[in-house]
């Protein structure tokens, strides 16, 4: 197939199943440039000078559904309180582009929304500083549409490792499995990038509904503690989970996590902090990128995850998860959020069917979805909502 | 045949007085025709009580049952029932413990709290959210559940949160409290939230707020406002009543002052409370006058109000003086119904004009 034939076939692909996209910050990024003034930012016009996404080139890439992440930093001093600003924003978004956007809280929502020609709405909140050890608090992100928590983020919460920070209750603590019972209860999506690999299989124990990874990729192909190691994946069959691959050039190419090691330690060599973003920080990191080019992550790195991952996993637990407005680089041809072509075309080249893709861009997204709904429905009708505190649990300080 | 004499001993009929002698406080019996037609009166228009408690009365009570009766507490369905409460509005309220956070954080768990209480009541109690849910909740036997009032420190100084809490089902927010409507009345910043609360369909309850802020509330506000628990400052001097002056100024915007059973504010008993009812209605007008029953709040309340049942003997001691059937309605109901619709009707106007205020403290109240 010539590669010109190849891209029209993925768009004729996504026309008819396009993409469920597990993890964009849009809503970030609208806070950081914008401060949530949607005029200044407007999304209906072409904004490429500053944000991977808006509503023309979700079009362009075959968007379909979009789970809009409510994220905020873990050192956000009122985390709650930002997250729930986060959704705000969402909601406006919502009411402010009806005819492009559409509510969405369940797999049903999404089919109508893909029969309408409309992009599915939703919400994931990326870590459990969202809900400061309150389960309600988690009821609240739930009733305001909010349908997977990531358990954490970079930092550890105090029920939950992380990937990227020390060990500390080794997985999931007691009250972490009570937050993921309660997920479970209402029909809210376990998603486990970003945590430690203890907390993934202690999360996998713990739940009875399927899990999400909603932007991780392979950790055989590249490894970086933000990927997803291969036992992992291996118990994806039995839950009926998605790992959704991410694009981040740090995390899927090695050459990238190599270089981005090597420029952090050129900062703290400089007496700087590794994610200092100073004048001065941001000179002396220039300097290094003059003397050390950026190696480039490209389509065919992030189809090296998929066919690994395809492998391990199965065709039917693997997803997308790009991480647009989240990450400052992005691998070429998937440069932003109209680039997702590029990648089915490359899927096809390698001998994916047109029956795989459809179910790695939308069917295994909306089933899993489905599945964590249905899960709730028996729930819900067993269990009442828990009462549960950290103190109860895990000791006075939240910290056993 | 004094064998034949029925040996059930005679004591006073079920509510009689017993009359003791060194009782000061002998009980004033309604006259059981005036009763009877305070049942009949209930019956056609319920109250809308505008301050329960309950939220947070639950919040340590390691089990109950509403549906059932519970002692509890002041509220249970069976007592809702024996007053002829229609609809009852669930205040919120927050910790004053100290940390980022808390105040969202227990907003969120008291709303959590309520429709988990409400859902384990489905045969007693309904969520509702507009005047016509109100109605709809009546004519299917259930009592109906508004959200609010909430003290505005839930919303952290932001517009964002007034509207997630709206979308969570809040209808009312007391302003006092807060750094935007202190004592020099609404900052910038405030007046934005109010204008922010008339596009939404928030009511602004004005109770504990200083006069520059109810006077200012009240002008600027496109839909009236209420009192959630203000009496009458001319008959009690407490700090949360309304003097003459922002009585009638309240009355000319057609808000709501709804009066609290609370001893502290109106009195020791029913003809205290009744003076306060009399007092309003003649200064703001039969309109403007409402009822917060104040239960489960932990206020002491005045003898023979002491739960959620006891509504009629308050109603029988107004027909005793004279107010009529429109009046009596307009008091337990029908006041309530006419500010929520007509937010309701402000809110869909003003989001034809307005989007979303995206106004921050920190821009308005540059001190």
């Amino acid at each position: 197939m010539t590669a010109v034939a190849a891209l029209d076939e993925a768009h004729a692909l996504l026309r008819e199943f396009p993409v469920v996209d597990g993890h964009n910050d849009l809503p970030w990024a609208l806070r950081k440039q914008a401060g949530y003034d949607l005029d200044a930012l407007d999304i209906a016009r072409d904004q490429r000078e500053r944000l991977h996404t808006d509503l023309p080139r979700l079009r362009a890439g075959g968007v379909g559904a979009q789970y809009w992440s409510v994220y905020v930093p873990c050192e956000e001093p009122e985390p709650v309180a930002a997250t729930l600003e986060q959704i705000d924003c969402v909601r406006r978004l919502l009411e402010r582009y009806p005819a492009e956007l559409a509510p969405a809280l369940t797999a049903a929502d999404l089919e109508t929304a893909r029969r309408d020609g409309r992009i599915a709405s939703l919400m994931g909140a990326e870590g459990g500083h969202s809900i400061a050890n309150s389960l309600g608090a988690l009821r609240g992100l739930y009733a305001l549409g909010v349908r997977y928590m990531t358990l954490t983020h970079n930092d550890n919460v105090d029920w939950a490792d992380s990937a990227t920070d020390e060990p500390n209750v080794g997985g999931l603590s007691a009250f972490g499995r009570e937050v993921v019972a309660e997920m479970n209860r209402l029909g809210m999506l376990v998603d486990l990038s970003h945590v430690a690999a203890t907390t993934m299989r202690d999360a996998l124990d713990a739940s009875s509904a399927p899990v999400i990874f909603s932007h991780s990729s392979a950790r055989a192909v590249c490894d970086h503690p933000r990927n997803i190691p291969d036992d992992v994946l291996e118990r994806l069959p039995a839950n009926g989970g998605v790992a959704m691959v991410t694009f981040v050039p740090k995390f899927v190419l090695q050459a990238a996590v190599d270089w981005t090691a090597a420029a952090d330690e050129n900062l703290r060599a400089h007496g700087l902090h590794h994610l200092d973003t100073s004048a001065e920080a941001m000179k002396v990191h220039r300097a290094f990128e003059e003397r050390n080019p950026r190696p480039v992550a490209t389509v065919s790195t992030v189809a090296d995850h998929l066919d690994h991952m395809r492998e391990v996993a199965g065709i039917d637990h693997l997803g997308i998860g790009g991480d647009y407005d989240g990450t400052a680089f992005t691998p070429d041809g998937l440069n932003d959020v109209s680039g997702y072509p590029n990648l089915l075309a490359e899927l096809l080249d390698r001998g994916w069917s047109k029956a795989d893709l459809a179910k790695l861009t939308w069917q295994n997204a909306v089933r899993v979805l489905g599945a964590a709904e249905d899960v709730a429905r028996d729930l819900r009708s067993t269990r009442p909502a828990s009462l549960a505190t950290i103190e109860a649990l895990d000791g006075t300080d939240g910290s056993s | 045949m004094a064998d034949l004499q029925d040996d059930i001993p005679t004591t006073a009929e079920v509510g009689e007085d017993d009359g003791l002698p060194d009782d000061p406080f002998v009980r004033q019996q309604p006259d059981g025709e005036l009763l009877e037609r305070a049942h009949a009166l209930l019956d056609t228009h319920p109250v809308a009580d505008g301050y329960s408690g309950l939220p947070w009365a639950l919040r340590h009570l390691p089990w109950y049952d509403l549906e059932l009766g519970e002692a509890a507490i002041d509220t249970d369905v069976p007592r809702l029932r024996e007053g002829h409460v229609g609809a009852l509005f669930w205040s919120l309220h927050l910790p004053e413990e100290p940390g980022p956070d808390r105040a969202v954080t227990a907003a969120l768990e008291q709303l959590d709290l309520v429709r988990t209480v409400v859902e384990s009541h489905p045969e007693g109690l309904r969520l509702v959210r507009t005047a016509g849910q109100i109605i709809d909740a009546r004519n299917c036997g259930r009592v109906a559940v508004v959200l609010g009032p909430a003290p505005g420190a839930a919303l952290d100084d932001s517009l964002a949160l007034l509207r997630i809490l709206h979308a969570l089902g809040l209808r009312v927010l007391t302003l006092a409290g807060t750094a935007w409507a202190g004592e020099t009345g609404l900052t910038r910043f405030g007046e934005e939230v109010v204008r922010e609360m008339n596009r939404l369909g928030v009511l602004a309850d004005v109770s504990g707020a200083s006069s520059d802020t109810v006077e200012r509330t009240i002008a600027l506000s496109k839909t009236p406002v209420l009192c959630s628990r203000s009496a009458a400052r001319a008959l009690r001097p407490h700090p949360a009543n309304l003097g003459d002056g922002l009585l009638a100024a309240l009355g000319e915007a057609k808000g709501l002052c709804m009066v609290p059973l609370t001893a502290e504010q109106t009195g020791p008993a029913v003809p205290d409370v009744a003076d306060h009812l009399d007092h309003i209605r003649r200064v703001a007008g039969p309109e403007c006058v409402g009822l917060s029953g104040t239960y489960d709040s932990g206020a002491v309340h005045p003898r023979d109000l002491a739960d959620a049942s006891r509504y009629p003997h308050l109603i029988a001691e107004l027909l005793r003086r004279g107010w009529s059937e429109t009046e009596l309605s307009l008091l337990t109901w029908r006041n309530v119904q006419r500010v929520l619709r007509s937010a309701d009707f402000t809110a869909r106007a003003a989001q034809q004009r307005r989007e979303a205020s995206n106004a921050r403290i920190t821009e308005l109240d540059v001190s």
